[in-house]
C-alpha cells in the first residue's frame, strides 16, 4: 500500500485544502467531473472485505452527494436514476440495483449524516424506490434560509413557500428550485426552533420568519 | 569423545551418511551418564541407525542432540524396568587406551599434593573440580522398598532440605525416599565424618586404608588388601565393588587407573554434569532410558547392527562374488592371482574375445540379479549395484527419459530415508511416533534441493497433489494413507518444522515452506499489479493501467507463479480478506485489483471538499 500513484492520477489531498470554500457560487454550466476512482473498476462492485467495503461505501456517499450538489438533485428515484451516477460507460461497468440499494441504506444511517433519507412507499410493504439526498441536512438548510432571512432585512416578513422557492429573489440561492418537500422540512425546523411559523394549506403556504 | 555433535536436518532428524540406514526410532527417551541422569537430555527420540545411535533432544533438537557411533560401543546392557524405574539399555564405550586399567585417566588425576592437604574420606581426586562441597561421599540411604543401598547426592543439604527439595529416586526401584530418611542418613555421614578422616589430617586413618592415599598406593595395583570403606570387609584387590555390601570400591582406589567418574558421581549429580557432556572424555556408560516403552525392539535392532558391523562397509570395496563361476575369471581377477585364466583370456581376441566379454557380463549380471532378490534383506545391502546395474540398463536401451531416471533416484533415496510402520515398536505411543516421523519424513522430502519439489510448484501445492506425489516416490510399498497423511501434515507446526500446512478458508489444504509467508505472497502478487504503473515508456492507450495498475483473474495469476488455479484463487482471496486487493466482478469473471480505496483520499471526505476538487 506504499507505492504512490502515477502523476498522472489527480491528487487530492493538497489541492482541497487551497481551494476557496464557497462550493454554492459554483456556475452550473460546468461539467461534472465525476472523481477518479469513479474509473476504478473495483468501484463497481460490492467489496466482500468489510474494511474495504466499509471504504467503498463512504467513497460512494461521498461520490452520490457531490453528484446531487452539483447537479442540484434533491431527490432520487431508484427505477430512474441519474445518467451516469451509478455507472461508467468508458470501463463498462455499473452498480447493480441490489448494491445501489445497499450504498444508499449506507447513507441513511445516522452515524452516516444521515445523506439521504428514504421516502416511505405508497403501498405497506413495499421498498421504498425513491429517496431524498442531503448534500445539505434540513437543518444546514434551514440555517442558510434564515441567513438569508436576516441579511436581506425580511424579518417578521410573510414569504410564500412558492417565493422561497422560485422567486426572483432567490434566484442565485442554493435552494432555489428546492423540492417543495424538503424545503417543508427545512422550514418545519426552523418552526420547531421558533423562528418561523408556518400557515396556510398547499400551494398558498406562507411562512412569517421572527 | 564416546558422545558426538549430531547433525540434523532440515526436519530436526539425523543427517544420515551415504551408506547409513535408519533402523528404529522410539520417542521418550533420556540419556543418563552413569547412573546419573544429564540434564537436558532428558526428553527425545532415540533414533537407531545402521552406523549410530542418536538422541535427538525434543525441546532443543539443535542444542542439545548427540550420537554414539556404534563401532565405540564395547557391549551393551539391557535392564528391564523395575516399578518406577524405566527400561534402559546401557552402552558401553569401548576402551580408548590399550587397557581398561588406563581407561581415561588423565584430565582427573590430581597431584598428591592434593591429596596430602585435603586428604580423609573426602576424595583426593575429586577435589580439583568441585573443591567447595567437602561433603562425605559415602552418605548412604537404604531404599525402604526394595533395601538397595543408594548414595546421598552431593548437593543434598539437610540443613536446608525441605519437602521441595528434589529427591533422587532409588536406583533400582525407582521409588523416591522420604525426606527424612535421606536426612537421617546424611546427618549420620556427616557426623561418622571425623571419626573416618579429618580434613586437616596429613595421614588418612588406617581404619579406612592407606590405599586411599595417592602419595602411597601404586599407581598401576594396589598392594594391600582392598578394604570396603562401607562394610570394611577386605576384598580381593581388583574388586571394583564390594563383595559383601556391593559398595563401589573404585571410589576409594587411588590408582589412576580406573576412571575418575567413579569419585565424580556422587559429587555431580547436579548442572555441572551435562555442561560439557560432549567433550567428557571420562563417559563411563551412557543410559537410555525408555520412558515410553520400546525398549526390546530397540535391544534387538541395536544387537543386530552390531552384529552386522555396517559401518566397516562405508567405505569398503563391493563384496567379493565368490559363486562366480570359474569360467569368468577376469572379474575377481587380482594381480596376486596370476594364474592359468588370465593368459587363456589374453589369448581371446577379435570377434571371439567381444563375444566372450559380453558372455561374461551377462553372466556377471544374472549373478547380482540373482542374489539381490533372494530376499528383501539382499535388496537392501546390494542396492547401490543394482542401482548401478538398472543405471547401465537404461543407457544401454537408450530410452532414458527424464521419468525413469527421476524414478530411479527416488527410489534409490527411498531406501535409506523412509520411516515404515515396522521400524516402530507397537504400543498406544507407536502410532502417535509413526505420524511424527512420517511428519519428519515428509518435511525433509518437500525440503529436499535435489527434487526441489515447493519450487517446481511455485513454493505452494495442495495437500492431496503432496500425497499423491509422495505416494508415487515409494513404489507402491509402504503406501500412506490419506488419515495418516493429513495427521503428519497437522505435525509440522508442533514440530517446529520447515514447511506448514495452511488451511485456506474455502478449507482448502496446502503446503508451503514456512519462510514464505502471506506478507511475502502480497508483496509479490501487488509488484504485479502495479506493473502497468511503472510502465516505460507508458503506453499511450492505457491510461487506466496508469492509474490504477492491472486486474488480473485468478487464471492469469496462477501462469504468472506457477500456482495451481486452486491456490491461485485461494491466494488472491487470502490477499482480499488481508486488505491488500479488491475484487471487480463483471460479466467476464472476478478479476483482483490493487486496493485503491484505502488511498484514494485519506481520512474523513466531505462534499466540500470533493467540491473543490472538481474545479480544478
Amino acid at each position: 500500500m506504499a507505492a504512490t500513484l502515477p502523476d498522472t492520477t489527480p491528487s487530492s489531498l493538497p489541492t482541497t485544502a487551497l481551494s476557496p470554500l464557497h462550493p454554492t457560487s459554483t456556475p452550473p454550466t460546468s461539467t461534472f467531473h465525476p472523481p477518479t476512482h469513479a474509473s476504478f473498476p473495483p468501484f463497481y462492485t460490492l467489496q466482500p472485505n468489510l474494511t474495504t467495503r466499509a471504504r467503498q461505501l463512504d467513497l460512494w456517499s461521498t461520490h452520490v452527494t457531490t453528484y446531487c450538489a452539483h447537479h442540484r438533485i434533491f431527490r432520487l428515484n431508484l427505477s430512474n436514476p441519474p445518467l451516469n451516477l451509478f455507472s461508467n460507460p468508458s470501463i463498462h461497468r455499473s452498480l447493480k440495483t441490489s448494491d445501489i440499494r445497499v450504498v444508499l441504506d449506507h447513507m441513511s444511517r445516522p452515524e452516516n449524516g444521515p445523506r439521504i433519507e428514504w421516502i416511505s412507499a405508497g403501498a405497506k410493504g413495499e421498498q421504498s424506490s425513491s429517496c431524498y439526498v442531503y448534500w445539505k441536512t434540513p437543518a444546514e438548510w434551514a440555517e442558510a434560509i434564515y441567513g438569508w432571512v436576516e441579511a436581506t432585512g425580511q424579518k417578521g416578513a410573510v414569504l410564500t413557500v412558492y417565493e422561497l422557492r422560485e422567486g426572483d429573489a432567490v434566484r442565485e440561492r442554493e435552494w432555489r428550485e428546492m423540492d417543495e418537500e424538503l424545503l417543508r422540512k427545512a422550514l418545519g425546523v426552523l418552526v420547531k426552533r421558533g423562528k418561523a411559523q408556518v400557515f396556510g394549506q398547499e400551494e398558498n403556504a406562507g411562512v412569517k420568519f421572527f | 569423545m564416546f558422545l558426538r555433535q549430531l547433525d540434523l536436518t532440515t526436519a530436526l532428524r539425523p543427517s544420515l551418511y551415504d551408506d547409513e540406514s535408519l533402523l528404529f526410532v522410539q520417542d521418550g527417551v533420556g540419556l543418563y551418564e552413569g547412573k546419573f541422569k544429564i540434564p537436558n537430555y532428558q526428553n527425545g527420540h532415540a533414533y537407531l541407525t545402521s552406523h549410530r545411535v542418536c538422541y535427538v533432544d525434543n525441546g532443543e533438537p539443535r542444542k542439545f542432540s548427540v550420537a554414539v557411533d556404534l563401532k565405540e560401543i564395547e557391549r551393551t546392557e539391557f535392564y528391564a524396568g523395575f516399578l518406577k524405574s524405566s527400561a534402559k539399555i546401557t552402552l558401553f564405550p569401548k576402551a580408548k587406551r590399550s587397557g581398561p586399567q588406563l581407561r581415561s585417566p588423565q584430565p582427573k588425576y590430581a597431584s598428591p599434593m592434593d591429596g596430602l592437604v585435603r586428604s580423609g574420606t573426602s576424595t583426593p581426586r575429586s577435589i580439583p573440580q568441585s573443591p567447595a562441597p567437602a561433603r562425605d561421599v559415602s552418605a548412604t540411604w537404604i531404599c525402604p522398598i526394595c533395601g538397595l543401598s543408594n548414595m546421598v547426592p552431593s548437593n543434598f543439604d539437610p540443613s536446608t532440605a525441605n519437602q521441595h527439595t528434589p529427591l533422587p529416586p532409588c536406583q533400582a526401584c525407582g521409588i523416591k525416599p522420604p525426606l527424612a530418611l535421606i536426612i537421617k542418613a546424611s546427618i549420620a555421614a556427616m557426623s561418622n565424618r571425623p571419626a573416618a578422616g579429618t580434613p586437616a589430617a596429613p595421614i588418612p586413618q588406617s581404619s579406612t586404608g592407606t590405599d586411599y592415599f595417592p602419595g602411597k598406593g601404586t599407581p598401576n595395583g594396589r598392594a594391600g588388601p582392598n578394604q570396603c570403606p562401607r562394610c570394611t570387609f577386605e576384598n580381593y584387590p581388583s574388586m571394583t565393588t564390594c563383595e559383601i555390601c556391593g559398595a563401589s570400591l573404585i571410589a576409594r582406589s587411588t590408582e589412576p587407573s580406573t576412571p575418575a567418574q567413579g569419585m565424580q558421581r556422587p559429587e555431580s549429580p547436579g548442572p555441572s554434569l551435562g555442561s560439557s557432556i560432549l567433550d567428557d572424555e571420562t563417559i563411563e556408560t551412557i543410559k537410555l532410558s525408555f520412558r515410553a516403552g520400546g525398549e526390546k525392539q530397540f535391544q534387538d535392532k541395536l544387537k543386530t547392527a552390531l552384529t552386522q558391523r555396517k559401518w566397516l562397509l562405508q567405505s569398503a570395496p563391493p563384496v567379493p562374488r565368490p559363486d562366480l563361476s570359474p569360467m569368468q575369471p577376469s572379474f575377481h581377477a587380482s594381480p596376486a592371482e596370476p594364474a592359468q585364466p588370465s593368459p587363456s583370456q589374453q589369448r581371446m581376441i577379435g570377434i571371439a574375445g567381444l563375444e566372450r566379454r559380453g558372455a561374461e557380463l551377462r553372466q556377471n549380471n544374472q549373478t547380482v540379479i540373482g542374489t539381490a532378490f533372494e530376499d528383501l534383506e539382499a535388496l537392501m545391502t546390494s542396492a547401490k549395484e543394482v542401482i548401478a546395474m538398472a543405471d547401465e540398463f537404461a543407457k544401454q536401451s537408450g530410452n532414458d527419459t527424464a521419468d525413469a531416471r527421476s524414478i530411479l533416484s527416488d527410489s534409490a533415496s527411498a531406501l535409506g530415508l523412509v520411516t515404515t510402520k515396522d521400524m516402530l515398536g507397537t504400543g498406544s505411543q507407536a502410532e502417535t511416533l509413526y505420524i511424527t516421523e512420517l511428519s519428519r519424513n515428509l518435511a525433509e522430502f518437500l525440503t529436499d534441493d535435489r527434487r526441489g519439489l515447493l519450487r517446481k510448484e511455485g513454493g505452494i501445492m495442495s495437500l492431496v497433489d503432496l500425497w499423491a506425489v509422495f505416494n508415487r516416490t515409494r513404489n507402491g510399498i509402504e503406501l500412506i494413507s490419506p488419515l495418516d497423511f493429513e495427521k503428519a501434515a497437522v505435525k509440522w507446526d508442533d514440530l517446529h518444522l520447515p514447511i506448514r500446512l495452511r488451511r485456506f478458508k474455502s478449507g482448502l489444504l496446502a503446503v508451503q515452506e514456512r519462510s514464505r509467508t502471506d506478507e511475502k505472497t502480497i508483496a509479490s502478487l501487488l509488484a504485479w499489479l502495479r506493473e502497468p504503473q511503472f510502465a516505460f515508456p507508458p503506453p499511450e492507450d492505457d491510461t487506466l493501467g496508469q492509474t490504477f495498475g492491472r486486474g488480473v483473474t485468478a487464471q492469469q495469476t496462477a501462469e504468472r507463479f506457477g500456482w495451481s488455479v486452486g491456490v491461485a484463487t485461494e491466494e488472491l482471496e487470502m490477499a482480499e480478506e488481508m486488505g491488500a486487493v479488491c475484487r471487480d466482478q463483471c460479466l467476464d469473471g472476478i478479476r483482483f485489483w490493487e486496493n485503491h480505496f484505502m488511498r484514494i483520499l485519506g481520512g474523513q471526505v466531505d462534499p466540500a471538499q470533493m467540491m473543490n476538487e472538481l474545479r480544478i
